[in-house]
Order: C-alpha cells, then structure tokens, then sequence
C-alpha cells in the first residue's frame, strides 16, 4: 500500500503575516548585506530591504526562510527564537565582562633606538629618573589587582622595558602573589626590542612564564630603515634575539608586530615573506598610529590612509597566497575583524570595541604613577596632551578612576551604538568607536565619520572581507576559516592550491 | 550643511539635487549630506513644503569629475536613508526589548523593562521561562 508524508504545510504552515526585527543594511556588489543586532548578516537581492519595509515578502519564499533563520524576521512560529537572538547580543558583547584585563605597566621612558615613528617621547638609556619607583609598582600592582576580571594580563611596555629588568623583577613576583591571594589569573608579557636580551634574562622570563613580543618590520632594509640604532643593527639584534628567545621559552611565546611606515608600502610581499621566513605563523598589518613622536616625523614616516589600504589588500591577498602554498600564517586584523564576522563572539582586541576598550578593557600605568585609558592615551600626554589621564596610582582608586571627569567624557563618546554616522552603520556590530583616535585626529572624542581614517579603514577593510565572502571560494573561506578557529589548513586547502 | 543664507546658482562646478520631501525626512537628508560632506559642501535650500535642492560644490578638483555621477549617488544614499527610517521606525521598540533582556541579568539597569518578550505559550505558563526578569505580565 502506498504511504506519503504529510505535506510540508502541516510541519510549517506559511504565517499570514512577519515582524521584523531590528537591522541594518548596505549595499555590495550589487546585492544587499543586511546585519542583524548579534552581528549576524545575510546577502539578498536588491529590492529585498523595500519589500521588508512595504511588508511585501512572500512568506512562502526561501527568501523569506533565509531571512527567518538569521533572524532579520519572525513570525508566530518563531517568536521563542527571540531570547535566541538577545543572548547572541550578549555574547557579542561578552568583552565587557569583568572589567579591565590588559594592565600595561610604563617601567621606563629610557630606549636605546630613536626610531622616527615612535609614539613614545624615549628618554636616553642612562636616566633612571624616568624609571618606575618601587612604591608607584605596589601601587599599580594593587589597582591592577582591583579590577574585577579573572583573569588579567600583565604586559611591560616603555621605552624599552629590559633597561628596567630590575624594576620588571620587583613586579613580578609582587604580582603574583597577588593574584594568587585574590584567585586570579595572570598572564605576563613584555614588549621589547631584544635589542638588550641577554640569556639571564630569557632564563627568568622561562622561569616565570613571561611571553615576548618584539618587533619586526620587514627585511633588514626596511627595519633598519625604520629603526634606527647606535651600529645600524636593529634587525640583526632583533632576529638574534628572537632565535635566542625562541630556544629558552619556546617558539609559541615569541611574538613579533610590525608598524608600516612610507617605507614600508611598497614592499607588502617581502614584509610577509620576512615573517614567513623567520617562521611566524601571524603578522598585523598595522597602520602607524598619528601619536606621539610619530606626529613629529610624520612628513617623513606618514601616509594617507587610501595608501594604506593598498597597502593591506596587496599584503593580504600574498598572505592568501602563502597559505594557498602550504604555509599557514594568518594577518591579524582580518582575524579579528572576521570572528566578529563569522562567530557570535567579539574579541579582547581593545582598538575595535564598543563600548570603546580604553579604560573598560585596558589601563596604563606610567613610570610616575599616572593612569591612562590606552597606550595611545599615554603619547597623547607626551604631546602635552593629558585629555585621558584617568588619574594617579598614589592619588586614586578604581572608583575614583572610574566616575573622574576624563572617563565619564571618554566614556560618552565611547559608544558607535550612538554616533553619528556609524549609529546607521551595517558594520556597527564589527567596528569601535575609538575616542582617542579621534580627539588626536580631529579634536573631536566622537569624530566626523566621513573624513576619519579609522571609518575609512575599517570601511574599507569589512568592505573587502564581506566582498571575499560573497565571493565564496572554496580556497579562500578554508583558510579565513582557519584563522577564525585557531586550527590547522586541511590537506585540502593546500592539494588545491 | 549649510541651509541659509542666499542659494548660488547651480554652474559646472557644482550639482543641484531636487528632493521631495514627502519621501526624504529632514533627518535622512542631514544624514545623506553628512555622508557627502568629505566631498562636497552641502547647502539645502527649501524651494517649497513639497520640494528641496541640495546645491553639491566639490571641495576639490578631482571631486568635480565625477558630478556626473553624484547626483545618482546622491539620491541613493538618500532614499536608502529614508529605508532605514521605516524599518527603524517599525523595529526600535523590539530593539529596546532585544538590548533591556540581554543586559538584564547584568544588574546594571536602573529600570526594569517594560513589554513582554519571548513565546506567547510559554508566557502564559505561570512559570514562564522566556520572560524579561521581573517583568509584570500583560
């Protein structure tokens, strides 16, 4: 005897009528890119966002399925899927919780190189009056210890902080025993040259599971170029160092950042082939940042951010490329951007938070005592600019830092939920507002949108990878995927190539 | 963004837009010249209640090639930010509710948010799961 189904009608009957639900659109390659409040996006075809908004949508159409699944609609029958959609909203703001993680600890001006696009006003190797006295470090210890997370992070900036190595070694073990007393995590890192690393030190920081991040800048043309040193060796020492730090703490806590400057922008390739040689498997292509001493130099060392931005699309696709032939090496920024793309989380990545991560994600604690919203607020206050000095380590408390004058106007401004031009913003749940960057650009904490180079960076940037994700190649999406989820390139990846 | 003052006849260095404003709400129209504001100045002048011309003079010269197509962006931006009104204006009420229950368990708001949320079955059980904390039922 012949036996059907039930006709799909009886599972899911087609709703008479749909309810939207908040999102916001853009157009893209002749498509229409909508984003809902969780982040989540779908491409549809022109005309779509008109029959949403005139209620003309066929409920019976996989269009309006599609629709319906990443929730830009709903209708009687998926009305539970709400809370769905209010937890993804939490989750994607899940970098607000707990408070501030990253603590940056300012133990000397002092640095042997006088690099030109410096944010730092150095100070010369032997004035120890620009070092962190051991009370400022107890202090800042516990207002570090204040915070309510977890988990934080110690890291050790300047100047070049192994001119301080023994203000580094008072800190230390002060903070862990700290953490340990308040049940916390700490992880800990110093920013150094390694110009001044000697195997005692790389012995302690083993001893003390201190991480290393340096900085690369490309081949030794160009890093030499842009990091001037006594004996024009910086990219000598910095290779030497970075072998030496590798054998004693292990290759996966030796990391390495580079700054573009003018010099750099013509030589994407060989920069991405420099860090594949010296086998890291993760480069930034970061833009110089318009602070501090970098202001003074920037006829010499700056660029418009259009030129940038060739910059990173050339440097990407040979990035693609490497990948494509087997090795994996992920840019950072296209890491960072696409897990908040293709994941329902955001990340610790403070420049690209909202609410903005200065202050809420991360503290600076100067030499002086000095507290600061960002690395970037603190070279602000070396160009006599003390707009975000959230207060003193002697003078202060958390609460007090927190409910001061300076946070309260950062914090206003701090929100792209609420400024103008990214309030409409497709890419809002991706992007950051950014006050300091801002009020150094334009003298203005909210910014105009139209004329700033982070908009346009970040425009561009979500731009480009949304245009490599509609594209859909197999090749491409395997290895982005690849970076979002830490794991390895399949075999497939590289048999295609 | 300028919208007083004596208007300049339109010349082959800047591009009349003509807006009817019975489509394009005054607060899409300043969103529209914001977004065009790097490029171009804007002056908006009111021909009647019906009508508006927005007068676009480039700032600089690379800006005046591309009049030709501007008048065409123009009117897109503008008509997309008029979209964006109707489905904000139709959607801002469950925006409210999407944000006041994802924060709700934060502690952090000073009000409980009104409304109910969530599955019209299960918020009629008395032990309702998908409700807003604290939230009166209807």
């Amino acid at each position: 005897m012949a036996r059907a189904f039930y006709p799909l009608e009886r599972f899911a009957p087609t709703p008479p009528t749909f309810q939207l639900l908040p999102f916001r659109f853009t157009r893209l390659n002749g498509k229409e890119l909508l984003v809902n409040e969780a982040g989540e996006f779908l491409f549809v075809p022109t005309g779509t966002v008109q029959c949403l908004a005139d209620e003309r949508l066929d409920t019976g159409s996989v269009l309006y399925q599609d629709l319906k699944a990443k929730q830009f609609v709903y209708d009687d029958s998926s009305s539970p899927l709400l809370d769905i959609l209010a937890t993804k909203v939490r989750t994607k703001f899940d970098h607000m919780c707990g408070g501030t993680k990253l603590h940056i600890f300012v133990v000397t001006l002092r640095c042997e190189h006088s690099c030109e696009y410096c944010q730092v006003s150095r100070q010369t190797a032997t004035r120890g009056e620009f070092d962190m006295s051991p009370a400022t470090a107890d202090r800042a210890i516990a207002m570090m210890m204040d915070s309510p997370a977890s988990a934080v992070t110690l890291e050790f900036q300047g100047g070049e902080p192994l001119l301080a190595f023994d203000v580094i070694q008072y800190i230390i073990p002060r903070a862990k025993q700290q953490a340990r007393e308040r049940g916390k995590d700490l992880d800990i890192v110093v920013c150094t040259n390694l110009a001044c690393v000697t195997d005692d030190i790389l012995l302690y920081f083993r001893d003390e599971g201190v991480k290393v991040s340096t900085s690369l800048d490309g081949p030794a043309f160009l890093h030499n170029k842009n990091r001037p040193r006594p004996g024009h060796n910086s990219y000598e020492k910095a290779i030497e160092g970075i072998e030496r730090s590798r054998a004693i703490l292990g290759m996966e806590n030796v990391a390495a950042l580079m700054t573009t400057t003018a010099a750099s922008l013509d030589h994407a390739a060989a920069i991405v082939d420099e860090y594949v040689r010296r086998e890291f498997h993760s480069i930034f292509l970061r833009p110089i940042s318009p602070y501090g001493f970098a202001v003074k130099t920037r006829h010499r060392t700056g660029y418009e951010m259009d030129r940038f931005l060739e910059f990173y699309k050339e440097g990407l696709a040979h990035i693609l490329k490497v990948n494509h032939d087997g090795y994996r090496i992920a840019e950072v920024y296209t890491q960072i951007l696409l897990t908040k793309i293709l994941t329902p989380h955001s990340t610790r990545y403070v420049d690209m938070q909202s609410p903005a991560g200065e202050a809420w994600s991360v503290l600076v604690y100067n030499y002086d005592g000095d507290v600061y919203a960002s690395d970037e607020s603190r070279m602000l206050a070396e160009m006599r600019d003390w707009t975000f000095r959230l207060g003193n380590v002697h003078k202060d408390t958390r609460r007090s830092l927190f409910t001061g004058d300076p946070a309260l106007q950062l914090f206003q401004a701090s929100c792209n939920q609420a400024l103008a031009g990214c309030s409409d913003c497709a890419f809002q749940p991706y992007c950051a507002a950014d006050p300091v960057y801002h009020h150094a650009t334009q003298g203005d904490m909210y910014g105009h949108r139209p004329t700033s180079g982070f908009c346009a960076r970040n425009m561009e940037v979500i731009t480009h990878l949304f245009s490599l994700i509609e594209e859909n190649d197999r090749n491409t999406m395997r290895i982005l995927w690849s970076w979002v989820t830490g794991k390895p390139l399949t075999k497939e990846v590289v048999a295609c190539a | 963004m300028d919208q007083s003052g004596s208007i300049t006849t339109p010349d082959a260095h800047c591009m009349a837009v003509e807006i009817d404003r019975s489509i394009v709400s005054d607060e899409a129209l300043l969103k529209t010249c914001y977004w065009f504001s790097r490029e171009f100045v804007c002056e908006i002048r009111n021909r009647n209640d019906q009508m508006a011309d927005v007068l676009l003079t480039p700032r600089n010269a690379a800006s005046v090639a591309d009049l030709a197509s501007t008048k065409d962006a123009f009117m897109t931006s503008a008509m997309d930010f008029a979209l964006r009104e109707k489905i904000e204006a139709r959607t801002s009420g469950i925006r409210d509710l999407l944000l006041a229950k994802a924060f709700s368990e934060s502690g952090v708001l000073e009000d409980e948010p009104q409304g109910v949320f969530g599955d019209a079955v299960e918020e009629a059980k008395s032990e309702s799961m998908f409700k807003i904390l604290g939230n009166p039922r209807p």
